[in-house]
């Protein structure tokens, strides 16, 4: 339905997207993973035809998007990175603007408004100005003005950066519930494993302007077949007996952090009893060594060898 | 469409209670700070800077009395009334009565008359420290006794030239000519009935019409005046605080939502224009309703006061426009900050919202009434000094062609495609 064929932007001193090619289905959720600076954000304007792209093209129903987008934007709801809001205007203010920019009016309006600040949770405090909304709060009008025209696809670059646990719940809920309620299309940016992990049938990964991977969760997990991922866990570390897993050849990757630490060796290895020793004799007591599923998190650290989240 | 753009701006602004109080207070504060705090100063004559006339005499007052008097010797009429004659000529003598009527003492004081030799009159003219160049042209004083004695037709005209760039200062000048025509008409008429002027006091109906040149230049009192200067002053930054909060748009990424709406930029560009414009049209009406309640400063011809303030609010649409397009061309907001903090400041000087300015010098005037808030102020400035609409039609004129500019340099700059 929705293609991006080797598109490529170039701002003036960083290739910001190289030669990316994507396809999005009608109907399912795909994440678009990668760290900051991956260039995620400018392939979505591009998508979305916010930005023109530097080579490439944007395809809708098979017809490229560069010159006309108006039929891609008419079935398009966006909720960009930023507060795209009026701040001084209260939350009913700015739902009202927008949806009469989108041709919405009268009872048509009234109750469209009505619908998405009750999915937003936002009813109650609609008639305040958005200024003195908590982040969670503007994140959800965020995503509510986009949802007002009834969009088929909803693009939603980083919808829960910097908000609460609870917020941000409620906006994944409230996105697969959309998806599996109306049948929306969303692509869903994020560099967070979690989210993409949760919401998304489909998985593509961006690095430094790049798309390094794609595929289904699985397939994607998939990379990871030849290798294992061993979680060990303690309730503080000492430097010797990091300093002596670092000396190991065989482990490939190796994450440390407050009470775990994930090392990544090939599958046919059996490091238990080595990394046993090694905690006996550097006077470390261990709480538990398992071998964890993959997770994204380790096909990104993988794919790039840098963790996600730098 | 255009008016929910219109209708959002203007929601925006009235939010913002610093920037309406900055915005209609301000200009109402200063204008009671500076009205009387200045008013002495405005009023004691002392602003009315020294205008320079220069005098050429082609003509040689005393051998054309002479003339003029033995021509009427040798024909053949009675010795008294040749007597009588004589008197009235010596009295009338019209080229000192314009010498004499410029050093008056209230005349003076505005006015120094400089003789210029004939063959300097070229250099005269070219020369802008003048206000005006009078010429007495040969056999003035010949024909003007015939004209007013004998009442011969064949009068002879002195010769004015008006400097165009000191306009104030040819208009004063072209009054204190007028009053000098009716004195002399009013001496003839004197003369020729045997009354001594220095007895009627002729002299002293001089005072009254310098005196009358003054009060036409009080007539706009420092409220008024400070009315007007603070008024076009401060509608300018209506063109910031609409530039600002359209540009806040795009920092906030708004626009794209509205650009993703499948709206016009033309709609949104027009949208803004007409939001600086009905705004700037609200903030005029405001200060001068509040000058008319205040202090009186009321308009002879509304139907002219309103012309101009559409005019000028036209054109602080189009300075709106301008600053929203260039912002988002650059992609910064320094350029607005910029004409807020030093061009606004700058243009209210050049135009006049503070002192009149354009008065010290000729370059300055023209370059004031260069800026909309300059000629702007100098068409309310005439209106409340009971001008016709035809007198300021050349500043309305300018002001329309000054919106028109700023909207097409805003429409050319304004981005085309792209957003972020
Ligand atoms: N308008 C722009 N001008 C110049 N460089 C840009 C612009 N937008 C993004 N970039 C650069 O392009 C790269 C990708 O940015 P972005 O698409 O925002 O990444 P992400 O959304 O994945 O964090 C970054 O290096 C960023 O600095
Ligand atoms: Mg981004």
């Amino acid at each position: 339905m929705l293609e991006l064929m080797d598109l490529t932007k170039t701002f003036k001193h960083t290739e910001a997207v190289k030669n990316v090619n994507m396809f999005i289905e009608k109907g399912e959720i795909v994440g678009l993973l990668g760290p900051n600076g991956a260039g995620k954000s400018t392939a979505i304007s591009m998508l979305s035809s916010l930005v023109e792209p530097t080579s490439g093209d944007v395809r809708f129903r098979n017809k490229s998007m560069i010159k006309n987008p108006q039929s891609l934007r008419e079935v398009l709801g966006l909720v960009p990175q930023e507060i795209a809001l009026y701040e001084d205007l209260t939350a009913l203010e700015n739902l009202k603007f927008f949806g009469r920019i989108y041709g919405l009016k009268g009872q048509q309006l009234q109750n469209k408004i009505e619908e998405v600040l009750d999915q937003i949770g936002l009813y109650e405090r609609r008639k305040e100005v958005v200024k003195t909304f908590s982040g969670g709060m503007k994140r959800r009008l965020n995503i509510g003005v986009a949802m007002l025209h009834n969009p088929e696809i909803m693009i939603m670059d980083e919808p829960t950066v910097g908000i609460d646990p609870q917020s941000r719940n409620y906006i994944l809920e409230t996105v697969k519930r959309l998806n599996e309620e109306k049948q929306m299309t969303v692509i869903y940016t994020s560099h967070y494993m979690e989210e993409v992990e949760f919401l998304c049938d489909r998985i593509y990964i961006m690095d430094k302007g790049n798309l390094i991977a794609s595929g289904t969760k699985d397939e994607i997990k998939q990379i990871l077949s030849s290798e294992n991922s061993i979680s060990i866990k303690a309730d503080r570390w000492n430097d010797e007996f990091i300093k002596r897993l670092q000396d190991i050849p065989t482990i490939q990757r190796m994450k440390v952090e407050e009470k775990e630490i994930t090392i990544v060796v090939p599958k046919d290895l059996n490091m238990f009893a080595a990394v046993a020793k090694i905690a006996d004799e550097s006077k470390l007591e261990l709480r538990s060594i398992d071998i964890k599923a993959p997770t994204l998190e380790d096909v990104f650290l993988h794919l790039t060898g840098r963790a996600l989240r730098d | 469409m255009i008016l929910q753009i219109v209708k959002k701006q203007a929601l925006i602004l009235l939010r913002n209670r610093m920037e309406l109080l900055l915005l209609f207070g301000l200009p109402i504060i200063l204008i009671t700070i500076l009205s009387s705090a200045l008013s002495t100063w405005m009023e004691s004559g002392e602003i009315e800077i020294n205008l320079k006339v220069a005098l050429i005499e082609q003509n040689n007052e005393e051998d054309e009395i002479n003339q003029f008097i033995s021509e009427f010797e040798n024909s053949g009429i009675p010795p008294e009334a040749v007597e009588k004659m004589k008197e009235t000529a010596s009295v009338i003598a019209p080229v000192t009565l314009i010498k004499d009527a410029f050093r008056s003492a209230e005349v003076n004081e505005m006015v120094e008359l400089v003789r210029i030799d004939p063959s300097e009159k070229e250099a005269a003219l070219d020369d802008d420290s003048y206000s005006a160049v009078i010429e007495i042209p040969e056999n003035f004083t010949y024909d003007t006794l015939k004209s007013v004695m004998l009442n011969e037709q064949n009068k002879a005209e002195m010769k004015i030239y008006q400097n165009e760039e000191q306009e104030i200062g040819a208009n004063i000048i072209n009054q204190l000519l007028s009053v000098i025509q009716e004195q002399l008409t009013f001496g003839t008429f004197l003369a020729e009935n045997g009354i001594d002027p220095n007895v009627t006091g002729v002299e002293d109906s001089e005072m009254p019409g310098a005196a009358a040149i003054v009060d036409t230049k009080e007539s706009v009192s420092s409220k008024g005046y400070y009315t007007i200067g603070m008024a076009v002053m401060n509608v300018l930054f209506m063109a910031t605080a609409i530039g600002s909060i359209s540009f806040k748009e795009k920092t906030s990424h708004v626009f794209d939502r509205i650009v993703l709406a499948n709206m016009s930029r033309w709609i949104y560009f027009i949208g803004v224009l007409l939001t600086g414009m009905l705004f700037a049209l609200v903030q005029l009406m405001i200060v001068f309703g509040f000058a008319w309640i205040a202090f009186d400063v009321d308009w002879p011809s509304v139907g002219s006061f309103i012309l101009v303030t559409l005019a000028i609010s036209l054109a602080v649409g189009g300075l709106a426009v301008l600053l929203t397009a260039l912002s988002y061309r650059v992609n910064s907001e320094m350029i607005i900050s910029f004409f807020s903090s030093i061009i606004v400041t700058f243009m209210a000087v050049l135009g006049g919202s503070f002192f009149p300015i354009g008065e010290s010098s000729s370059v300055i005037a023209f370059l004031g009434n260069l800026t909309p808030n300059g000629a702007g102020m100098s068409a309310y400035l005439a209106l409340l000094r009971g001008d016709g609409l035809l007198d300021i039609s050349q500043y309305i004129i300018y002001i329309f062609l000054f919106a028109l500019v700023a909207i097409i340099i805003g429409e050319l700059s304004f981005p085309k495609k792209g957003v972020s």
